[in-house]
């Protein structure tokens, strides 16, 4: 056996290169009827079959998606978004327990920072939000972590409300998402500053407060993760709501894809938002319930509009005292 | 015990929809649902075969995999059945089925969906048995009256068949059997011809369109 290779290239060969008559069709081959029939079934999902009941996609004889979704919702989705909810709940456990919260001494002046008509409208998309967001998940995760708890009766109760409650809201939230937008979007266009506060982590690598105009980097991402999450949740909601819109089963299938994916960020990135609007920044959850916040909060975190208020205000009282 | 299985014989189903029709009557179904349907591939063409599908009672059934209420059970005799007074109706396993078989009655000011319905192999569901209740929900309990399902049973040529998995397979190999000794009867030509899903001009093009 002083040339065992040459067998093993023989052999390498023969799987690779079979031999030519093996691959064609041989004339005199039956075929298997059974087989070939579902062959055919299983590869004519597009051509049409026909079928006498009327429902969605009752021509369908086998759902060659249905694999698919059970796979994604059980291995995937259920899975990995609990690791990244858990995951950035912990991050920013961690970040507090090691950093604390910002805080600066007040100056007992105040300025405004929101109107009425602004806080409105952020209480109400917060509130829808944080509505859908626990019915959502409720949906999502409850069968994981509410059902083994509560028993089936409690958990049915809870389970239909929650669907119920989401499906009322989810249009609700639509009319928040868009006057929002309208309301903030000019002052979260992104600017050079915003790109060295990002760089800068907002202060977070120390050095001191990067400047900051009206909102800074961090807060502009999450007004457009906002938008666009909003808009997919939104559009996709809108099909799930509705399923006469669109026909068979696969659209629907990929609608809840896209909602469930895009709900999970949406909710991972309202937690840091939450987070730094109460404890992680102090003093910004007063600008949101009354409108003012003090003028050393305002100079420490968005300098560039501090300096603008105090421009116009100047601007105001001179062109009070030329009047006069 | 036995474990109950549908089998529906492509080679014998006539497309004449009577076990849709005696499903919906025994079972007094909802508006605008059908348990059972039955799919018609390459109608009008050679090669033309129907099949009656419902629920097949899967073994490791992917509805009760994603259903976000886990309100499904197996019974022992290996019936797939589920709560309605638990399902929310949310569609998710009418997506993971890979027969379609959930369906959903128009529900509410939007026609959203009603709680999910679906064959239930006529074993009834989880009410008391033979109560006006589970009749109400879920049809007729034939299986606790020792009768098997009633599409199978009306079936006229015997193509949709249902009861014990080893019985059921029994006498599908034997008509396997018997039919293949048949064709041999009448020569290997016949049999290539007759029971192929394509036919043999449309093979022949495409070897030769291959090369
Ligand atoms: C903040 C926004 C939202 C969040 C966080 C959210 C979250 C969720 C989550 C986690 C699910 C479960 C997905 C799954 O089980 O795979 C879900 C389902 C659903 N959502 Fe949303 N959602 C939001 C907005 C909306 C909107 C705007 C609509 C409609 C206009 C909507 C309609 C629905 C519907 C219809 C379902 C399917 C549930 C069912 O039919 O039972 N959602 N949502
Ligand atoms: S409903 Fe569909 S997935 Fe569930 S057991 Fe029946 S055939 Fe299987
Ligand atoms: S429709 Fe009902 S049975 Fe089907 S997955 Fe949803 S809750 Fe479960």
């Amino acid at each position: 056996m002083r040339h065992w290779w040459v067998w093993v290239w023989l052999c390498l060969g023969a799987t690779l290169f079979p031999p030519v008559h093996a691959a064609g069709p041989s004339t005199d081959k039956v075929l298997n009827p059974g087989a070939e029939l579902w062959n055919e079934v299983r590869g004519r999902q597009a051509a049409p079959a026909t079928t006498q009941v009327q429902g969605r996609d009752s021509q369908v004889l086998v759902n060659e998606w249905g694999e698919h979704f059970r796979d994604y919702r059980r291995q995937r989705f259920v899975r990995y978004s609990g690791y990244l909810l858990a995951g950035v709940v912990s991050l920013l456990l961690l970040y507090h327990l090691l950093h604390g919260g910002l805080e600066v001494t007040e100056s007992g002046r105040k300025v405004l920072r929101f109107e009425l008509t602004e806080r409105i409208v952020h209480w109400l998309l917060a509130g829808v939000f944080l509505l859908l967001t626990v019915t959502g998940v409720v949906l999502a995760f409850g069968r994981f972590v509410v059902l083994p708890w509560s028993g089936p009766e409690v958990f049915a109760v809870i389970a239909s409300a929650s669907k119920e409650g989401h499906n009322l809201f989810g249009p609700l939230f639509i009319v928040a998402l868009l006057w929002f937008f309208v309301l903030f979007v000019g002052r979260n266009l992104p600017r050079l500053v915003d790109i060295y506060w990002l760089i800068r982590a907002g202060g977070m690598l120390g050095g001191g407060h990067p400047a900051a105009g009206f909102f800074n980097g961090g807060e502009k991402i999450w007004f457009w993760i906002l938008t666009i999450g909003g808009l997919a949740v939104s559009t996709s909601g809108v099909v799930l709501d509705f399923p006469a819109l669109v026909e068979g089963r696969n659209p629907l299938v990929l609608a809840l894809v896209v909602h469930g994916i895009a709900a999970v960020v949406l909710i991972a990135a309202s937690f840091g938002h939450m987070y730094l609007g109460t404890l992680g920044v102090k003093g910004s959850l007063e600008g949101m319930k009354s409108g003012l916040v003090d003028e050393a909060w305002a100079h420490a975190h968005h300098v560039l509009w501090y300096e603008e208020l105090n421009r116009k205000a100047q601007a105001e009282s001179s062109a009070r005292e030329q009047g006069q | 015990m036995a474990r109950m299985k549908f089998y529906c014989d492509a080679e014998r189903c006539i497309e004449c929809n009577g076990c849709v029709t005696a499903c919906k009557n025994e079972n007094e179904v909802p508006w605008g649902v059908n348990r059972r349907r039955v799919v018609t591939i390459k109608d009008g063409e050679r090669g033309e075969r129907s099949l009656s599908v419902a629920c097949m009672h899967c073994s490791d059934a992917p509805c009760a995999a994603v259903c976000p209420v886990d309100c499904f059970y197996t019974t022992k005799e290996g019936v797939v059945l589920h709560d309605k007074d638990i399902c929310i109706g949310c569609g998710y396993c009418f997506y993971a089925c890979p027969f379609g078989a959930p369906q959903f009655p128009e529900d509410g000011a939007f026609a959203s969906r009603g709680k999910m319905d679906k064959c239930t192999f006529c074993a009834g569901g989880p009410e008391e048995t033979g109560s006006a209740d589970e009749f109400r929900k879920y049809g007729r309990n034939r299986l606790a009256e020792g009768k098997l399902p009633l599409c199978a049973e009306m079936c006229a040529t015997k193509a949709l068949l249902a009861g014990d998995a080893n019985v059921i397979a029994d006498i599908y190999r034997q008509r396997v059997v018997n039919r293949a000794a048949s064709s041999l009867a009448h020569g290997v030509e016949l049999q290539r011809q007759k029971f192929r899903a394509t036919p043999e001009r449309e093979r022949t093009r495409t070897r030769g369109s291959e090369g």
